[in-house]
């Protein structure tokens, strides 16, 4: 069977879903390809955009710079970085990370004036442009009264003490008190631990949230002004489980970021399904294969013929990005390149893997900033440095330069690169 | 040189230019036979081309977690929850002596025909495989039958 479409999207991460969805909205017929669940399923489950990196650790909360300043900044001194490869459309960023929360309203808050600092399950604090509703009222920039960190007992992933203690090292910056409590929930007899989602299946049941509020305002210190828990506030956006608990609570209650296995990141990935489902973006759940636009995709048993096709492949974890011995990029076979030491394209393929890593922690990992190189409207560029296709665009982390573990840009540029080029495919002749 | 160091320089030449040549002339059996000659008694099985196959597809599990969740044994079953599925094979992709412990979740991840975890892994490995891969080499393990039942 052949399916013909405007836009083939190639990944169903948050890049290749802003793309499929920022071309719908441009009225165009778009399939999506995805394989599986994202890294964006593995992601804290907010959306970090751009934080200051040039503030000192004790630098107050409320004097750091917004999240349009630092991007511009960021974008300024770091040549390879999308935010500076797309030139005049970073203005657009606000525009993407609007366009971003409204698709995703059932979890995500709309975007504030400024950023938030939000508690990782370790005690630090991410700077998040965009957060779930179920995170907001744990921004220690606007969060009053002290905090009570609360854990549940038997939760391996979360050490309330640990989170308190991290937190009270904030304190110089403006983040309140916090005071660790841990409760006892949830665990039946047999098991010695539970896993966050059993947690937040938990928390989704019947009840389940009204119970724990109950059992919390009992357990709350005196004076708390907002309660802190695991990321685990319910599976399904629908059961509400954080409102739920709070009510029951009788304080604003906020579940931290969260490591893998991630919650809030399974919980963001399942809205942007349903997102996709309801926007009529045609999905297929089928490996990919193909020669760019032009020529008819494979997936599983389709043909998808489109004239102009979006690749948000991801890096590492989505495949695309693979170590065959090289640097490869596997669908298409672009040439992989990386920034190293402040130069810019340098050609990674040909070169051993054991070479793209650097002793010094600190310094720029050529292997972790990997990925294809694209032009100013996000086309990726063949080996002499053209488009290797006028209607070939790249989404996210696939396209290289941006590192997303030391830069907190990851989601950013998915946010950014995938509506960039959703409404560049859609537009183009 | 030291008389130590020259002695056990002798002896290394008498192994490898005398003692290994005989060694093979006597040889018997096949690579796999002499390998159960040799390892059977400490619980190791052979590693085939397609056990290697395996071994490397299981390699891109990132440890996340993500199958867990449409997992519908991980809920029912103590045992595999006890030991999380995705930690079945990288606990025991390699060591095969410790196989036959991983007896009872491996069959019940078996009995399950669901495949929703296949579909949920971002690095695409194909968890149900490589499930069935392990029982039918825990089954081969020498000492399965000492083994306790998980």
């Amino acid at each position: 069977m052949t399916l013909r479409a405007d836009v083939l999207v190639v990944g169903g991460g948050m890049a290749g879903a802003m793309a499929a969805l920022a071309a719908r909205a441009a009225q165009a017929r778009v399939v999506l390809v995805r394989r599986a669940p994202a890294a964006t399923a593995l992601s804290s489950g907010a959306i970090g955009i751009a934080p200051d990196l040039w503030a000192a650790p004790e630098e107050p909360f409320a004097a750091r710079l917004g999240t349009a300043a630092a991007a511009r900044r960021l974008a300024a001194t770091r040549p390879d970085h999308p935010y500076a490869v797309v030139g005049a459309s970073l203005e657009r960023l606000e525009e993407a990370m609007r366009f971003a929360a409204g698709e995703l309203a059932p979890v995500l808050a709309p975007p504030g004036d400024r950023p938030l600092f939000l508690a990782t399950p370790y005690g630090a604090v991410s700077v998040c442009a965009v957060a779930q509703r179920t995170m907001l009222a744990g921004d220690l920039a606007t969060a009053r009264g002290p905090i009570a960190v609360v854990g549940f007992r038997g939760h391996l992933g979360f050490d309330a003490r640990l989170v308190a203690g991290g937190l009270a090292r904030h304190a110089a910056a403006g983040a309140p008190e916090a005071i660790a409590v841990e409760v006892d929930l949830f665990m039946r007899e047999e098991q010695s631990l539970a896993r966050p989602h059993e947690l937040a299946r938990a928390l989704d049941a019947p009840h389940g949230a009204e119970h724990a509020g109950e059992v919390l305002r009992r357990a709350l210190p005196a004076g708390a002004g907002v309660a802190l828990l695991p990321p685990v506030l319910g599976l399904d956006p629908a059961s509400l489980a954080a409102e739920r608990l709070s009510r029951a609570a009788g304080l604003p209650v906020a579940e931290t970021l969260s490591d893998v296995p991630s919650v809030p990141g399974w919980r963001l990935q399942a809205a942007i399904d349903a997102r996709l489902a309801a926007s009529g973006v045609e999905v297929i759940s089928a490996e990919v294969e193909g020669d760019g636009p032009g020529c008819p995709a494979r997936a599983g048993e389709l043909e998808i013929e489109a004239p102009r096709w979006v690749l948000a492949t991801g890096r590492f974890v989505g495949g695309g990005i693979v170590r065959r011995g090289r640097l490869v990029e596997p669908l298409l076979g672009l040439p992989v390149t990386a920034s190293e030491g402040g130069a810019s394209g340098i050609h990674l393929a040909p070169r051993p893997s054991a070479t793209l890593t650097a002793r010094e922690r600190r310094a720029p990992q050529p292997l972790l900033a990997a990925g294809v190189r694209v032009d100013r409207a996000l086309r990726p560029l063949g080996a002499d440095g053209r488009p290797v296709h006028p209607g070939l665009f790249a989404a996210g982390a696939v396209v290289g330069g941006h590192e997303a573990a030391a830069d907190g840009t990851g989601m950013g540029v998915a946010i950014l690169t995938g509506f960039l080029a959703g409404r560049a495919a859609a537009e183009a002749p | 040189m030291s008389a130590s160091r020259l002695a056990s320089l002798s002896y290394l030449a008498y192994r490898a230019l005398l003692a290994h040549p005989f060694k093979l002339l006597r040889r018997r059996g096949t690579g796999e036979e002499r390998f159960l000659a040799n390892y059977a008694g400490e619980g190791l099985v052979p590693t085939a081309p397609g056990d290697r196959a395996v071994g490397e597809a299981a390699s891109a599990c990132i440890g996340c977690g993500l199958c867990e969740l449409p997992c519908p044994v991980a809920g029912a079953a103590p045992a595999v929850r006890a030991l999380g599925l995705h930690a079945a094979f990288r606990l025991y992709g390699r060591s095969s002596a410790e196989l036959p412990f991983a007896r009872g979740p491996l069959s019940e991840c078996l009995a399950c025909a669901d495949g929703r975890c296949d579909a949920a892994c971002p690095t695409g490995v194909p968890i149900s495989r490589i499930v069935k891969h392990l029982a039918t080499r825990a089954a081969r393990a020498p000492i399965a039958a000492a083994a306790p039942a998980a």
